[in-house]
């Protein structure tokens, strides 16, 4: 059996941590990936509200959870 | 605590943290820092290593899977698991550089991790055991071979866990290193 096959197996199968790692790394990567595409959107000049209708969330969500983060950089 | 670091030392710490980054652990521990003495090439402590058979490829590799098995302190990252849902983070990786330049994905942690990487409590405690290795010898400044010595005193590290794996003996080891630092000083 190849390796990903076993990955998958083991992540479907009964055992609860490799299902919940997979959760964790899955989480790790949509946040990854929302830092970088909120930042592509702000230095093009789109405003929170337009931000927040994309992401399917509140603009006050949406700008409390990376506006400060973005002043940090 | 750096000021009575030797130039040697100082280096090695540098390199130590961009083993971290490049193995993507959001912490320095002993096993980066003895990465970076072994990467810095000159010294007690890299001359000590190589004639231990030490090369840093292969330790870079023996300090990524040991990390990896110590779960929770490695990338949360994780291409396993995501491989398991069907994920190739390789391809992800690929399309976010194309868009944002190399590193992307790895510059944007979230709120987390960015440029400052902390030591762990080892690696400190190993560091303060350094210059109490070097007061020992009698030496005033901390140098790399020091810094080694500090990391085999405190023992109960990722390093020298890393380095049993590689067949290293800590106390020969040790015993060369200190003939290596007598000899130059």
């Amino acid at each position: 059996m190849s390796e990903g096959a076993q990955l998958a197996e083991a992540a479907s199968g009964q055992d609860p941590g490799p299902g919940l790692r997979a959760v964790r790394a899955l989480r790790e990567l949509t946040e990854r990936l929302e830092a970088l595409q909120v930042d592509n959107a702000r230095e093009r000049d789109w405003s929170w509200q337009e931000i927040a209708v994309f992401l399917g969330v509140s603009k006050q969500a949406v700008h409390k959870k990376h506006a400060r983060r973005r002043r940090g950089c | 605590m750096f000021e009575r670091f030797h130039q040697d030392a100082r280096q090695a710490v540098v390199l130590a943290q961009e083993e971290a980054r490049r193995l993507r652990h959001g912490f320095i521990g002993c096993e980066h820092l003895l990465l970076g003495l072994a990467a810095y090439g000159t010294g007690a402590a890299a001359d000590a290593l190589a004639a231990a058979g030490v090369e840093v490829s292969g330790l870079r590799a023996l300090v990524a899977s040991e990390v990896a098995e110590g779960g929770d302190a490695g990338d949360p990252l994780d291409a396993d698991a995501l491989a398991s849902l069907g994920i190739d983070l390789d391809a992800v990786r690929r399309t976010t550089e194309a868009a944002f330049g190399p590193g992307a994905l790895d510059r944007s942690r979230g709120r987390f991790v960015r440029g400052h990487i902390p030591f762990t409590r080892r690696a400190k405690k190993s560091l303060e055991l350094a210059l109490r290795e070097a007061q020992r010898l009698k030496h005033d400044h901390i140098s790399a071979g020091h810094v080694l010595l500090g990391i085999l005193r405190e023992g109960d590290n990722a390093a020298v866990r890393v380095l049993a794996t590689a067949g290293v003996d800590a106390g020969p080891l040790r015993d060369d290193v200190v003939r290596r630092l007598m000899a130059a000083a």
